[in-house]
């Protein structure tokens, strides 16, 4: 693994600045990098080298003391992100400090946040799917919110460039709401998910299950091992099997050789220049020797993740921008989505005891939206729709039986029954008040101010909450599943991890903050290409589209440069 | 394959001296009961330890396979209360195991693991029918409002895990296959045998 240039010392000056360094900042500091321009990227946390820094990888339960458990002292560190389920021993050291880096839940809402080389792509679900023109054209034709000034034709060519160097393995269904990738093999389905598949095809006509569309590799690629089927990914993969920027987008970035890496770079804000009329650079803070500090650039990309990046153009006031960076339209900060999750219905499947399956799939299985997708399949209660994930295997919670002794001993050695679930991501759509704000009364580690989040879901994604469980336990029953229990845990948004809005794109500069290309309408050389710029949230996980919209960004940044326009 | 036959081997070799019948096993249970713990614990008073340690020999008894005592699930379960636990989890268990003690003095006239073993198993099965259950869950979560499941199906969920996240079991008794390489979504259960490993 080559080693990063993290010397930023000796040249303060680049041709662009990426703020993050997670799926959009890798994205774009690759695209930038090959484009041939010098590439200064700001990580706010620590190097994070692919394998290297992989410290849990290999463990086995007994490796660590606590088998997984945290401490105290962790627990209260991610005294926030821990209500999300997801962090353990294993994986502890790849999630923020909640309490380096608080923030004011006006309504609850849960911020996961990845501070460190990598940031949230060592983390993710891995899920990939494209979007459609079914979402670029949702806020136009029910009018919430503003029009996408992009269609899929716009993203199409890029979704197929991003596909081909991240490797998404996945199956074709020709279905125009959820558009086909370029794939590698597909996951297999098990026995169990194959049959409640067929049933639920065969009694509902219209819906399909498949196989998780997976930014997993399903055989090697540009040096890249294929997937080994451990479900260990969130601690790093040593075959650099799944996306993420540590292991596929930096190196290719370094290996440009116009790759400079500065970790420990909390920004604080972007400077504007208002004899130029456009931005300079960004002032950043060493998050370990608190020294302030100006990097000039000629373009700046934002990419920060979604509600950082907007932290960031918030704390970036001028003269011009007098309530933040870009802010004309007055929409900086508001229009925040998320996907609803964890509603959904779960039971048995009987009739499989004689069969097992061999290895760990990070993987499930995926229901695309079936819900007013045409004049056939609207509802007469809800707007946009959603689609499932999920999965089957065999479970059981051994705690549960009222047995206990020897006999117990062995039935728990052998295993469960098999159990099969979904769970419904429906669309959110964008509100004005469902938004972020900064907020001085509650400052970070390194006194800066932080981010009070305002948000809900609302009557429209109650309704689709409503559908999503309904059609779950009625797709379950007819597909043969007994103890069918439909479920719905009321949650806070944050959980989907699908933080979307707050720096819309649009084609009025009055109602939006960005443009076609993703840059801010005021000063064009800053670009803004991560989950904030989401014009709508669609139902589907939205990592692809980041990507492509970055490299389509960057794309359009160097041409312009060129042609000297920025 | 190839592995787990070389598991079972290793285990019946490891546990060769257990070979013996119910009662004899009991035998020696009764009588390290009245001996003094062989460990030294972090977290519980002696007391507690014993209590614990009974419970989990009950609960997971030494067969062909490891017993919960043999893979040490007591000295584990005594770390965790010890570094996993603050100060209110800290409290919180040691009043579960005091109130558990005075139940059993109410009903049977000693604390746990002092009671005979009739009466210890009419202990554990008065406890599962009266202890709270555990929700399903999805990705790690419990759907729907998981109510208090009580001390002991707390407790016997806990042994569960240390027992099969111990390094005998996980490796040698459930099927250890650290890097599958290939998943196959089918295949027939003789093939396996026991769980996968964590």
């Amino acid at each position: 693994m080559a080693n990063f240039n993290i010397d930023a010392k000796k040249d303060m000056t680049y041709d662009a600045i990426v703020i993050g360094s997670g799926i959009s900042g890798g994205w774009a500091a690759k695209e930038l990098c090959e484009k041939g321009l010098k590439t200064l990227v700001l990580e706010r946390g620590r190097i994070v080298e692919h394998v290297t820094d992989y410290p849990t990888m290999h463990m086995d339960p007994w490796d660590t003391e606590l088998r997984g458990g945290l401490t105290p002292e962790q627990k209260k560190k991610h005294y926030k992100a821990i209500r999300s389920g997801w962090i353990g021993t294993d994986t502890e050291h790849f999630w923020a400090d909640d309490e380096a880096n608080p923030y004011t839940e006006v309504k609850p809402f849960l911020w996961l946040r990845g501070h460190q080389m990598g940031g949230r792509s060592l983390l993710w679900g891995k899920q990939t799917y494209r979007w459609s023109d079914l979402d670029f054209e949702a806020n136009a034709k029910d009018g919430h919110g503003v029009d996408w000034p992009i269609r899929y034709k716009d993203i199409e060519p890029w979704y197929t460039y991003v596909e081909k160097f991240a490797g998404i393995s996945g199956a074709p269904l020709g279905l125009p709401q959820l558009p086909d990738s370029h794939f590698l093999p597909p996951m297999e389905l098990n026995c169990v998910e194959k049959h409640v598949k067929n049933k639920i095809e065969k009694s509902f006509p219209g819906r399909h299950m498949i196989i998780g569309r997976v930014a997993h590799l399903t055989e090697p690629l540009n040096g890249r091992g294929k997937c080994q089927y451990r479900n260990r990914c969130n601690r790093g993969c040593p075959y650099g099997a799944y996306f993420s920027s540590n292991a596929v987008t930096l190196p290719a970035a370094n290996a440009t050789g116009n790759l400079t890496i500065r970790p420990n770079s909390i920004v604080q804000a972007i400077i504007y220049d208002d004899a130029k009329g456009k931005a300079t650079g960004v002032r950043i803070i060493d998050a370990e020797s608190n020294e302030a500090l100006e990097y000039t650039a000629k373009v700046i990309f934002c990419n920060a993740s979604a509600l950082s990046t907007t932290q960031i153009l918030l704390n970036s006031k001028s003269k011009r921008f007098e309530n933040g960076f870009g802010n004309d339209s007055g929409e900086l900060g508001h229009n925040l989505m998320d996907h609803t999750y964890r509603v959904g219905a779960l039971g048995k499947v009987e009739g499989f005891d004689d069969k097992y399956y061999k290895g760990r799939r990070p993987n499930g299985i995926y229901i695309p939206r079936y819900w007013n997708i045409n004049d056939e399949t609207k509802s007469d209660t809800f707007l946009r729709g959603f689609g499932y994930q999920g999965g089957g295997g065999r479970g059981g919670n051994p705690a549960n039986s009222e047995d206990f002794g020897a006999h117990f001993k062995d039935s728990m050695l052998k295993p469960g029954p098999w159990e099969f679930f979904i769970t419904g991501f429906a669309e959110c759509l964008p509100y004005h008040e469902n938004k972020v704000s900064l907020n001085t009364d509650v400052l970070d580690k390194w006194g800066q101010p932080t981010l009070a989040i305002d948000a809900e879901f609302k009557a429209n994604e109650m309704a689709l909450n409503k559908q999503i469980q309904e059609d779950a336990v009625e797709m379950l029953e007819k597909a043969g599943l007994s103890n069918v229990q439909g479920f719905d845990n009321e949650h806070e948004m944050g959980n989907g991890v699908h933080e979307m809005g707050t720096a819309r794109m649009g084609k009025d500069p009055k109602t939006s903050v960005l443009n076609a290309f993703n840059q801010v309408h005021a000063a064009k050389n800053v670009f803004v290409t991560d989950g904030a710029c989401m014009t709508s949230s669609s139902c589907v996980n939205p990592s692809l589209t980041y990507m492509a919209i970055t490299a389509r960004a960057a794309n359009h940044a160097v041409s312009e440069l060129k042609k000297l326009n920025l | 394959m190839m592995d787990r036959r070389q598991a079972l081997k290793k285990t019946g070799l490891w546990a060769g001296a257990a070979m013996a019948t119910p009662s004899f096993l009991s035998l020696l249970q009764s009588c390290k009961n009245e001996s003094r713990l062989e460990w030294q614990p972090v977290f519980l008073i002696e007391q507690e330890a014993r209590t614990i340690s009974t419970m989990v020999d009950m609960l997971l008894p030494r067969t062909e396979t490891p017993g919960a005592l043999d893979v040490k699930v007591d000295i584990f379960l005594d770390t965790v209360f010890a570094k996993a636990y603050d100060k209110e989890a800290q409290e919180n268990v040691r009043a579960e195991i005091t109130a558990f003690n005075d139940d059993c003095k109410k009903t049977y006239g000693d604390v746990f693991h002092q009671l005979s073993e009739t009466d210890r198993i009419e202990v554990l099965k008065t406890s599962e029918k009266t202890s709270g259950t555990f929700n399903k869950g999805v990705w790690g979560v419990a759907v729907g409002e998981q109510q208090p499941v009580g001390f002991y199906r707390s407790l016997k969920s806990m042994a569960i895990w240390a027992y099969c996240t111990s390094e005998e079991i996980g490796k040698n008794v459930l099927n250890y296959d650290p890097i599958p390489q290939e998943y196959d979504g089918c295949v027939p259960l003789s093939e396996v045998g026991n769980r996968w490993t964590f």
